[in-house]
């Protein structure tokens, strides 16, 4: 009857007992047309809530489908972990780690529009539909839930990232230390340009993000200009001098460009930092609530409510016959009145 | 292998929210192709069941969006499934079926935590087919989940008044069937949870007989179907090797513990402001108090004085630690030099700082938390003298001599009428014949101070009648003292207390150290052993031991005095043995102590005049 698992079943499904004591059941309660028409009468309490079924059907596929894209991008993401995580010099896969960050990027920035639809949808049916307010409960439930799952995703995303320019710096460190004769050369204009970066980071860490764009171009510039000067210093004919600064360039070029990544890296963790403090306290909220937190009291303010509803209304009912009775009693006074006096 | 029933029950819950869907694999990706959001609906009991176990958060990450009570008025969600998960009784059957003829869900996967019986089944069959909505229900199912896990080792059945049932004189034989049968159906269900079948022993007569033998007999039913749950279960990986060993035992045979008063900070907790599932409810706050509470876990069984110093330190610590926090980003801010690489290095700093905000915050919560508690503990304590008690019982207890003024003057003076009470009825109980004019006195103290006498002159009567009752005081070694009570008891249970270096042993904890341990043993060797799955016939096969692990039950209401005890004897065995405790409730002193009281106004002992103690 069952077949074999591997998980400790510990329950006992008896779902096949339920079907055919409601098989007897029908039988025994009505003949065969009835039971013909029962799968037919069976839609009858669905076609009401047909219209509204549909339109939230058509959230629980999107929320579904958005659940799944989380899924798979998280698991693209542990693959970059691990490839991030690797430490051999001469072996880097850049081009499938820049290949899968360009992936995951994507997937990351069409989840977020999808749950910033799924959101107004389901702020639009709250409001306009009339729906319960579990329904609505439901559903607001599903996209916080949505979008904290993406949240995480985006967070083990900028983990990784974070963890990939550090590998690379340690690889710089690693190169320069087995090609030390380039990289005499090469460190020297490195050294001299260190504190143009700085300054200029330095100018551009308040305005944040933003401002990197602003702040590469002079960078670029600049580096054009020192290429420029570097290339016309050395001038001298040796065509191995010229290869050399070739190379040099490249060098600095490479390590002027990490450096900015490291730049911008850590600006972009900055202002994460400040938003994280912001979303910090209003994410508390759930998590550490007991199931059974408000039963006790709402079950007994519900019952406390609908007993003081009962005596209210008893003595409404008992007023209604005093005045009742009252209003008898003065019509009798009344007309023996009108009977003495008239 | 350690059996942990909390996570084993947890991993049934867990299973159960996703629909009874196999898991896909055990660890990250084991939320399957699709995952949908549920909702859950559940009755009072099952609330009570999963409170402990599963936060609003988790809920969460299993996708249930909505916990709901099956019995109060719920609305429509017609795009979602419904995990119901509720008691199999003929009320919660109507209402399922009320629900599925309404249409409010899409669907519905019914769980019940026990057995469901035929009856209850075909009523709500035939409810449905009547309503034509059967074909809305995807699933019922039995889940034997029906006990309460307080803790890795601690669980309750949640049968409320066991003891009274139990042990009432004008109870009819059917009620105590019916007491009897749910006690072994709530000890099935903690045993398929094991995914074990225990050995049970037991004393001979009384209420622990009759349970172990209706246990018995549904081990063996469950047992002659194949498959079983428990041939399930024994066929993945995480099933120990041995069987663990299940002792039943009745609360009469340590009355003792049930009502003294204990000077440590959990059993202080449980008895002066009543810990309800792992809840504690102060007059301003409400607190959790339970495995994810770190200083809980570490610190609850240390005496009351020894706590308050631990708060302190750990307050000082917690002050160290923001200071620090502010010394490297606060001081750090000037002498940050815009390097490249000491900027990265001064983020890093200030990204700790901020990582470690949260983890402070909780620890502040939680010494203030811990902090509150000892001081509404401290302010009942110094109003009841509650340490004047202790040392009062602890004396007559652990000594066997009573300090006859403090006794008098205890009961005369500071302290609620139960706690006079429990001090009177451990003096009875701790020596085996008080002199009379000792007792006459206590008693009249007692009458002074306006207390209800019913639940004294019920421990009174039983102990004349009865000689299962633990009373021998003892000064002297162990061996002697097992001889002595051999001789004086003869066949029954002598449960005697002993005096050790390292704090008085229990009876119950001695007990259960000699069933596992299957040495030949004078006082346990008359226990009766049911093996369900050895044949019926003949005592061949029959295992006494010794036994890695045992579950203790306590029929009639544990305490966390002999959880602590338990703990202790599993700890300091060698090699350390593992023990589960559980009983049909937790209760505390001051709640036993008004059930003996129900008791003696049942037997007609009551004095006139008072009412019982009020709550």
């Amino acid at each position: 009857m069952h077949p074999s698992r591997s998980a400790p079943a510990s329950f006992r499904d008896r779902t096949n007992e339920f079907r055919a004591a409601v098989e007897s059941a029908r039988r025994h309660a009505a003949p065969s047309p009835a039971a013909a028409s029962a799968s037919g009468g069976g839609g009858g309490p669905l076609d009401d809530s047909l219209s509204a079924a549909s339109a939230q059907s058509e959230f629980k596929n999107r929320a579904s489908r958005i659940g799944l894209g989380i899924h798979q991008t998280s698991q693209k993401l542990a693959r970059l972990a691990k490839l991030a995580k690797r430490t051999s010099v001469f072996d880097d896969p850049t081009l499938e780690i820049q290949e899968l960050t360009a992936v995951v990027k994507k997937d990351i920035g069409a989840l977020n529009n999808a749950v910033m639809d799924l959101q107004v949808l389901c702020n639009s049916q709250n409001e306009s539909g009339n729906l319960s307010k579990d329904t609505t409960n439901h559903s607001t439930t599903v996209v916080d839930n949505l979008k904290n799952r993406l949240m995480s995703a985006t967070k083990e995303f900028k983990e990784v990232l974070t963890m990939r320019t550090e590998n690379m710096k340690v690889h710089e460190n690693r190169r320069q230390m087995f090609s030390s004769s380039a990289a005499k050369d090469a460190s020297n204009p490195f050294m001299r340009q260190r504190p143009l970066v700085a300054r200029e980071a330095s100018d551009s860490a308040p305005p944040a993000p933003w401002a990197t764009d602003s702040a590469t171009t002079p960078l670029f510039q600049r580096k054009k200009t020192n290429g420029d000067h570097g290339a016309s210093s050395s001038s001298t004919p040796a065509f191995m001098q010229q290869q050399q600064l070739a190379v040099q360039q490249d060098s600095y070029m490479n390590s002027r460009a990490e450096a900015l990544q490291n730049v911008e890296s850590t600006i972009h963790e900055l202002s994460n930092i400040f938003t994280q403090l912001a979303t910090m306290v209003s994410q508390q909220g759930e998590l550490a609530i007991r199931i059974d937190e408000n039963m006790e009291d709402t079950v007994a303010n519900v019952e406390g409510a609908q007993g003081q509803l009962l005596k209210y209304l008893n003595s409404i009912s008992s007023n209604r016959w005093l005045m009742m009775k009252i209003f008898f009693v003065l019509m009798v006074f009344l007309m023996i009145f009108i009977f003495f006096v008239a | 292998m350690a059996l942990s029933l909390r996570k084993k029950q947890l991993d049934l819950i867990t299973r159960m929210l996703h629909l009874n869907q196999q898991q896909s694999s055990p660890d990250g990706g084991g939320e399957g192709e699709e995952e949908a959001y549920k909702i859950l609906v559940m009755d009072g009991p099952c609330i009570s069941l999963l409170s402990p176990v599963l936060r609003v958060g988790d809920l969460r990450k299993h996708g249930v969006t909505l916990h709901l009570n099956i019995d109060k008025a719920r609305q429509q969600v017609p795009d979602a499934p419904a995990v119901y998960l509720v008691r199999p009784t003929p009320a919660n059957a109507d209402r399922i079926a009320a629900d599925a003829a309404a249409g409010l869900y899409a669907s519905f996967h019914i769980n019940f935590s026990t057995s469901v019986p035929r009856p209850v089944l075909e009523r709500l069959a035939s409810a449905t087919a009547a309503s034509r909505s059967a074909h809305r229900v995807a699933r019922v199912a039995d889940q034997y989940l029906d006990f309460i896990c307080l803790e890795d080792g601690l669980f309750s059945l949640a049968q409320p008044r066991a003891y009274v049932s139990l042990n009432d004189p004008a109870a009819a034989d059917a009620d105590i069937t019916a007491v009897v049968d749910a006690i072994a159906l709530g000890l099935f269900c903690v045993a398929s949870t094991l995914g074990t079948v225990p050995i049970i022993r037991c004393a001979r007569g009384g209420p622990a007989e009759m349970v172990a033998a209706a246990l018995d007999a549904r081990l063996r039913d469950h047992l002659l179907a194949k498959p079983n749950l428990f041939t399930e279960a024994a066929s993945s990986a995480a099933s120990s090797f041995q069987r663990p060993v299940l002792c039943l035992f009745d609360r009469n045979f340590e009355l003792s513990v049930g009502i003294q008063h204990d000077w440590s900070y959990r059993p202080l907790v449980h008895d002066v402001l009543s810990l309800k599932l792992n809840k504690l409810k102060l007059p301003t706050e409400k607190y959790d108090l339970d495995d994810s509470d770190p200083f809980w876990v570490a610190n609850s069984w240390l005496e009351f004085p020894e706590v308050a110093k631990e708060i302190e330190a750990q307050l000082a610590k917690y002050k160290q630690d923001v200071d620090e926090v502010n010394q490297r980003t606060g001081g750090g801010r000037d002498g940050v030099e815009f390097d490249g690489t000491d900027l990265i290095g001064n983020t890093k700093h200030l990204m700790n700082a901020v990582n470690s905000l949260p983890e402070l915050t909780d620890r502040k919560k939680m010494i203030d938390k811990h902090t509150n508690i000892a001081t509404a503990l401290l302010a009942r304590i110094k109003e009841r003298s509650l340490d004047g008690y202790y040392r009062c019982e602890n004396d007559m207890l652990e000594n066997g001599t009573v300090d006859r003024t403090m006794l008098l003057s205890l009961l005369s003076g500071k302290g609620t009428k139960e706690d006079k009470l429990r001090l009177a009825v451990t003096y009875l109980l701790s020596f085996e014949a008080p002199p009379s004019s000792e007792l006459e006195q206590v008693e009249a103290a007692l009458r002074e101070s306006d207390v209800d006498m019913s639940a004294f002159l019920y421990v009174k009567r039983i102990k004349s009648l009865n000689t299962q009752f633990a009373a021998a005081s003892s000064t002297a070694s162990r061996s002697n003292i097992v001889d002595w009570a051999e001789k004086l008891y003869g066949q029954s249970i002598s449960a005697v207390t002993n005096y050790l270096s390292d704090g008085r042993q229990l009876a119950l904890t001695r007990t259960v150290e000699a069933l596992m341990e299957g040495k030949p043993n004078p006082e346990v060797d008359n226990y009766i052993l049911f093996d369900p799955r050895a044949p019926r016939s003949g005592t061949a096969g029959q295992f006494r031991g010794p036994f890695r692990e045992a579950i203790v039950f306590m029929i009639g209401g544990g305490n966390y005095i002999e959880y602590r005890s338990l703990i202790e004897l599993g700890q300091r065995s060698q090699p350390s043995k593992h023990v589960i405790y559980g009983a049909t409730e937790i209760l505390n002193g001051v709640e036993f102590i008004q059930q003996l009281a129900e008791l003696g106004q049942k037997a007609g002992l009551g004095s006139g005049g008072s009412n019982l103690p009020s709550q």
